[in-house]
């Protein structure tokens, strides 16, 4: 299972006339079977965070590792939206991503999407399904690679609420199944709760704030009373650091 | 009696539905539209003052001749457009491999755009008259003029729409790409060729339509054969049946082009285009 060592990470965006600092001076490590939140309000660098680990962009200072086994980590991301090639078929955007294009990789591809209930429209376009399936399909994707550690920027939150449900009990079983390590970033407190064993809560201009377990069994309900104490008392904290997006 | 009247009741609302849909229909008004000019035409020829108009029967007739090659001017129809479409095929492939590199570099730098950018724009303002009699007095009669003239006509569209391309690459599928891995092969020609083809069809649209009028006034100029210079002859000959019977053949040929060639093309590039209105799966 893969780590996640992030050192004294700081990240500005440098414009003509201003400097935006996103990230400052962060430091966290997340391993094993972890299921890792990343919560805070618009604008605290969540999804620069993932974008600098998955080495979409570069820390302006800072050290960022991700191994397993002494190795380099392979990587799967789940973006907010599905991001898949439009003008590929859905089982072609599988195997996009993949290393080799071979037939062992193809049905890795069909038993994940299987997995996810979406056996049946391999041969269909994204444009063709509707926007939940085709997340399902970026899950699915995500999990194709057999990736050491699995990052996931707010995945649900253009969904609606039956969905968005469904797909974090989906998401939660692949989790239990795989035993991989997720970063997972939200706005939704609620979410955080339900599925994750750790939280790491960031406030604006991308500190980190606290590193909170979350000890309830799952599955959890997000009906229950211990969800709704654990959530409570997740809001309450974000009163006392000023967190609240206003 | 009464059972033969519920049945013919429905039948007959159903007559009246459909006659009702065939007249209100849009294609049924431009059938008419042709048959009225037709009509206009056919009838007002007594009431010119020239001879020099002809009737739509003596034009069917010419183009009729025209088909079964039947004709005074030198080059038969099929010649005349054969000379005019190797041509025009030979110089948009001049100007496609002229307008992408440096569409391309237009689209990657910024420089290379403000550089380029009033060059460009003054190929796409320019008139295709222009560039037919520059090339004309250039090269003289021949196969030359009328090849520059396509290729000067062209290129700036291929250009301009290739550059607009490359600055419209979806940024967050390359960076999908990048976050799993994918390597810049697997990217250029899975993520930023498809994703250029809208402007690439865009680029051979507009090349095409604005290279063609170039042609056949550089043909008209400085040529002894093509569907312009056929044009000229029918002009000198003083039949103005071969003037308007070689304006219905181009106009049959683009529809070939856009019918045939372009719409089928592009039906299967874009296949994976939703169709307006289809419901899509899970929804």
């Amino acid at each position: 299972m893969g780590t996640i060592s992030v050192q004294n990470l700081r990240k500005e965006f440098v414009s003509d006339d201003s400097t935006v600092v996103a990230l400052e001076n962060a430091s966290f490590e997340v391993s094993g079977h972890e299921f890792v939140s990343v919560v805070g309000p618009s604008g605290c660098g969540k999804s620069t965070l993932l974008n600098i680990l998955s080495g979409i962009e570069m820390p302006t200072s800072g050290v960022v590792e991700i191994t397993e086994g002494g190795r380099d980590a392979r990587l799967g991301y789940v973006f907010q939206a599905a991001r898949l090639l439009p003008w590929r078929s859905v089982i072609d955007n599988m195997l996009f991503v993949q290393e080799e294009h071979d037939a062992e990789a193809r049905a890795r591809c069909e038993r994940y999407l299987d997995m996810v209930e979406l056996g049946h429209t391999q041969k269909k376009w994204p444009g063709q399904l509707s926007g939940g399936m085709q997340q399902r399909v970026g899950i699915a994707r995500a999990f194709s690679i057999e990736p050491d550690v699995l990052l996931m920027d707010e995945p649900f939150s253009h969904l609606d609420a039956i969905t968005s449900r469904t797909l974090r009990r989906e998401l939660h079983e692949l989790w239990d199944k795989t035993g991989k390590t997720v970063l997972f970033v939200t706005h939704d407190v609620s979410e955080a709760v339900e599925l994750s064993t750790r939280i790491l809560l960031f406030a604006k201009g991308g500190h980190l704030q606290d590193d909170i377990p979350v000890d309830l069994p799952f599955p959890r309900d997000p009906a229950s009373d211990e969800v709704a104490l654990a959530k409570a008392e997740l809001l309450r904290k974000f009163e006392s650091l000023d967190l609240v997006a206003t | 009696m009464s059972a033969i009247a519920v049945r013919t009741r429905p039948a007959k609302r159903a007559r009246n539905r459909r006659l009702s849909r065939i007249i209100r229909s849009p294609r049924l008004a431009r059938v008419l539209s042709w048959i009225a000019f037709l009509v206009i035409w056919q009838v007002s020829i007594p009431l010119l003052p020239t001879l020099l108009v002809p009737t739509p029967a003596e034009v069917a007739e010419f183009m009729w001749d025209e088909i079964r090659g039947d004709t005074l001017a030198p080059q038969t129809v099929y010649q005349a457009f054969g000379t005019s479409l190797g041509r025009l095929s030979l110089g948009l492939a001049i100007a496609f491999a002229i307008g992408l590199p440096i569409g391309l570099l237009m689209g990657l730098s910024k420089k290379a755009s403000w550089f380029g950018h009033d060059f460009v724009v003054v190929g796409l303002a320019m008139p295709s008259l222009v560039w037919a009699l520059i090339a004309a007095m250039w090269f003289g009669f021949g196969t030359i003029a009328p090849l520059i003239t396509v290729v000067l006509a062209a290129w700036t569209f291929v250009a301009i729409n290739v550059a607009e391309g490359v600055r419209n690459v979806p940024k967050d599928l390359l960076d999908m790409g990048k976050a799993y891995g994918v390597t810049r092969f697997d990217s250029i020609r899975y993520v930023i060729l498809p994703s250029l083809m809208p402007f690439f069809f865009a680029a051979l649209r507009y090349a095409l339509a604005n290279a063609w009028k170039g042609l056949v006034l550089a043909e008209l100029f400085a040529s002894t054969n093509g569907a312009g210079w056929t044009i000229k002859f029918w002009y000198d000959a003083h039949r103005a049946q071969g003037i308007i019977g070689y304006a219905l053949f181009f106009v049959i040929f683009a529809l070939i082009v856009e019918r045939l060639i372009f719409g089928r093309l592009s039906a299967y590039v874009f296949r994976w285009r939703p169709q307006p209105g289809a419901r899509k799966e899970g929804e």
